[in-house]
């Protein structure tokens, strides 16, 4: 009897290791990357029957031949579980164009799903393959060389290396989520069209993370089948993603304790209790009641503790205690007295490394014949504007004008439907906007664009270029190699930070901030970036007036330290103190280029505007 | 020849559908993947008043009726709560994945594994231009013709319709210019959950015997046909339905027909790589 407590235990640990690596994986996935990998049990499958086929003898020889099966290369451990982890990798490479830059994530969310729909009943049909709906079986266990596989020892040595290697993954993982990478990651989560705007490589970091987190899954498979021997399609249905989505969900998505907590609550603990359950009349009331409880589990968690049971932790990078940190969300009708900080002090040419040549006031972008059609609508039709290096630049026009699109066209967030963009004297038409922001070709947005659940430093420090712990690599090489570095970028960014007065918000996550605060995040961390040229959309758009003329003598001094501002904005007043030239769009073209004195005295300007 | 009638009840089934799947996107952006599972629970009350001597044209309306409430439950009672938290979309479909396994399994719980078929004669056989048709399948045609046309008058003809398109469009602006949104989301969910609870009593007069999950692999079709007319363009998913119906069939006819569904696959990946907002749609329309 008491073995048979022991049997059911070492099952236990391995269930458990298996179910917490994969939920690793996939929060490693959802949870940090954002990516929504709905066809997630497609890896794990495929690292189960790698496994498979590579330690069983070939199809014919084997049993008498009763399966069919392709490789069969009877290959010792541990190489069909390394071989498992590469297959579980490559696979990944076909999806990296679904979850590529354009697509809307819940669309490739669903091209993942069918993907594993269809695959499932491919597989189950296409028997010469894997041996279709009996799927694989009599699996060779790994180390039966050495222990019987039916000893009781063997059992415990299996179920101890499924954990060494499940905290090997988890360690694995945490040092690529807490590294420079790792924030770069959370980035693209929280909003991807602004990673890319501050140059990161969507498809580049989706695709390292799909890889990764493909192998991760793979290897679980791997492990799993060593331990049953046996993998068929109804053991990976479509559905089984879910029960892991279940699982981070409840555990807590971006933290991964949480995800092993989810992993021993949903798909062990609840299986192995309902394991009990006596026996039904309708043998299949069981098995439905707990698929409609999996559903209910999402619904009721993503209602009640949209987090899960552990949530996210915050980053405190400022090196204050966090009883200190300011959490309680700030208002609106604050916005009037924020007070910039020191930031007379702060010297420019330093802080953004635009060097020490002087202003020349060369024209370092411009455009010519600039269109864009949306539908057979132009929205900007034949625009050929030069920007001036030291200048600060406005651009006007009533609504609908096509400043925001012009502006989405410098900085490559739209394509262009016809004519060129020069910046520094090359041609950048076709240079996707993660490049140009890496040139030093930034913008901001119109609407809010925090990164909501990155705290404000790591806002600013995130957009810092060249990170060498930011790319995969980099963050495998660990926090000795990229850790002075990471410093010394802090207290970059807390000295810009202290500039614009918002010290003691430091690490507060940006999505609690007000109005006025998140514009000057935004601003903050856009000049991280080291532009040579920003591009703003309506910074001061729900600024309060006296700030936006505060924030207006540093745009300034900017530009005489030798950064170039192209700025869009409504309010005249601004465009009268700050900016020269302006230049006035409507309905698509520029309409004219001056100061605003020059053009107040244009009768079709005034026009325009009165008109617009 | 036969394979392409075969295509054509495949197509009209999946037509009314699609138009129903795709109207729901439109006017919330939600990718509402319980749809199948709201197909098949009303499919299963057509079959239970079916089977309690209501002749099955008649049951046919207990079944649109049950399509049309879910419908608007779901998204009064969970998609719109949710989505009034300003979560990413994806959030709304992993919720949308919830309630389908509850109605899909809740369903299964209650009804068992076994299948059913409805009391419903095929009729006579029908030749013309070689394919041949059934009664049953002609009426079914007819049916899809008689309901896509009150959709296109719907949505061309009347006030409710162009209210529809102008809230599928621009929410805001159409809010901002006096469209009572709220009340023009609600409509088009009962609408579209009736042609829903209608697409899913249809499908399964066609397929004769059906159980719980048997429309768990219809989302496939559904999302192919969408995404190939245009994610939110009914029109565009008349066409889509027309598409991967008939090839569906047609292929069918010259490969495995296991792998007929291969087809839609290929095609629902191949417009999301490449053309995610349709054949005949723009990328400012998503």
């Amino acid at each position: 009897m008491l073995t048979a407590y022991a049997f059911y235990l070492t099952t236990i640990l391995v269930y458990g290791a298996v179910d917490s690596m994969a939920c690793l994986a996939l929060n490693y996935q959802f949870g940090f990357a954002g990516v929504s990998n709905f066809g997630f049990i497609i890896f794990q499958a495929a690292g189960a029957y790698a496994a498979a086929i590579l330690s069983m003898p070939r199809a014919a020889t084997s049993n008498g031949g009763f399966q069919q099966y392709v490789l069969g290369w009877n290959l010792p451990w541990p190489l069909p579980w390394i071989g498992a982890a590469i297959v579980g990798g490559l696979i990944a490479l076909p999806f990296v164009f679904l979850v590529g830059k354009r697509l809307r994530g819940d669309f490739a969310a669903v091209g993942l799903l069918v993907s594993a729909v269809l695959l499932n009943e491919l597989v189950k049909d296409y028997v010469p393959f894997l041996n279709g709906a009996a799927g694989v079986s009599i699996v060779p266990a790994p180390f039966q060389s050495k222990w019987n596989p039916q000893g009781l020892g063997y059992q415990f040595v299996y179920g101890g290396v499924a954990i060494v290697i499940t905290i090997g993954v988890y360690y694995l993982l945490r040092r690529v989520t807490e590294s420079p990478y790792g924030r770069s990651l959370r980035a693209m989560r929280d909003n991807d069209i602004v990673a890319d705007s501050l140059g990161k490589n969507l498809r580049r970091q989706r695709a390292g993370v799909l890889v990764l987190g493909g192998a991760m899954a793979a290897l679980s498979g791997a492990i799993l089948v060593g331990f049953i021997s046996l993998w068929a399609p109804g053991a990976w249905g479509y559905a089984e993603t879910i029960v892991l989505f279940a699982a981070i969900i409840v555990g807590g998505a971006g933290n991964h304790k949480g995800a092993i907590l989810g992993a021993i609550l949903v798909p062990l603990a609840f299986e192995e209790i309902t394991r009990f359950i006596p026996p039904v009349a309708n043998p299949t009331l069981i098995p439905a009641l707990q698929w409609v409880a999996i559903g209910l589990l999402i619904i009721l968690f993503l209602w009640f503790r949209p987090n899960g049971i552990l949530p996210e932790r915050r980053r405190f990078l400022s090196g204050a205690a966090p009883a200190d940190v300011v959490s309680e969300p700030a208002t609106n009708e604050g916005d009037a007295l924020i007070k910039l900080g020191n930031v007379d002090q702060l010297n420019f040419r330093e802080l953004l490394r635009l060097g020490d040549t002087a202003n020349d006031h060369r024209v370092i972008l411009s455009t010519k014949g600039l269109t864009k059609t949306f539908n057979g609508v132009t929205v900007v039709s034949d625009v050929s504007i030069e920007i001036q290096q030291g200048r600060l630049t406005g651009m006007i026009g009533p609504n609908g004008a096509g400043k925001s699109t012009t502006l989405a066209m410098l900085a490559g967030t739209l394509p262009a439907s016809s004519g060129t963009v020069t910046y520094d004297g090359q041609d950048i038409t076709n240079l996707s906007s993660f490049k140009r922001a890496q040139a030093g070709l930034v913008r901001t947005f119109q609407l809010a664009s925090e990164f909501k659940k990155l705290t404000v430093l790591e806002n600013l420090v995130s957009a810092i270029p060249k990170q060498s712990g930011d790319s995969f690599v980099g963050s495998l090489r660990g926090k000795r190699y990229w850790g002075s570095e990471d410093k010394a970028n802090i207290e970059r960014a807390q000295e810009v930070l202290e500039g614009f007065g918002l010290t003691q918000y430091a690490d507060t996550y940006a999505g609690g901030l007000s109005g006025g605060q998140r514009r000057l995040v935004e601003i903050m961390r856009a000049l991280l970036a080291e532009p040579k040229v920003l591009l703003l959309d309506e910074p001061m758009a729900g600024v309060h007036p006296n700030l936006a003329h505060k924030i207006g003598d540093q745009l300034t001094k900017m530009c005489e330290s030798g950064m170039t501002i192209l700025m869009v904005e409504h309010e005249l007043s601004i465009m009268d103190a700050f900016c020269d030239p302006v230049i006035v769009l409507a309905e698509g073209t520029v309409l004219a280029t001056g100061t605003m004195a020059e053009l107040r005295k244009r009768p079709e300007v005034v026009e325009a505007y009165l008109v617009g | 020849m036969s394979s392409f009638g075969f295509g054509l009840i495949t197509a009209a089934v999946l037509a009314i559908a699609t138009v129903g799947f795709t109207m729901q996107f439109a006017v919330t952006n939600v990718l509402n993947l319980a749809y199948g599972s709201v197909m098949i629970n009303s499919a299963y009350v057509t079959y239970y008043l079916n089977i309690h001597h209501v002749t099955i044209w008649l049951a046919l309306i207990g079944g649109v009726i049950t399509g049309a409430v879910t419908s608007w439950c779901l998204n009064r009672f969970i998609f719109t709560p949710f989505q009034r938290r300003n979560l990413a979309p994806i959030t709304v479909v992993i919720v949308a994945l919830g309630v389908d396994l509850i109605g899909t399994f809740g369903l299964q719980a209650v009804v068992g594994s076994s299948y059913v078929a409805f009391h419903q004669t095929a009729g006579h056989e029908y030749h013309f231009a070689g394919m041949i048709l059934n009664g049953l399948q002609l009426i079914i045609l007819g049916l899809c013709a008689v309901v896509l046309g009150l959709i296109h008058w719907l949505l061309k003809y009347t006030r409710l319709g162009k209210a529809m398109r102008a809230t599928s469009a621009n929410p805001n602006l159409a809010r901002n210019s006096g469209v009572k949104t709220q009340f023009i989301i609600s409509t088009t969910w009962l609408i579209s959950g009736a042609l829903c609870g209608l697409a899913g009593t249809v499908f399964a007069m066609n397929t004769g015997v059906f159980e719980a999950t048997s429309a768990q692999l219809y989302i496939v079709l559904l999302l192919a046909a969408m995404f190939l007319g245009g994610p939110g363009e009914p029109y565009g998913a008349m066409f889509g339905a027309l598409i991967i119906g008939l090839s569906t069939e047609i292929s069918a006819a010259y490969i495995n027909p296991q792998y007929k569904e291969v087809i839609a696959f290929l095609v629902l990946l191949g417009m999301l790589a490449f053309r995610p907002y349709g054949i005949f749609g723009s990328e400012k329309t998503l």
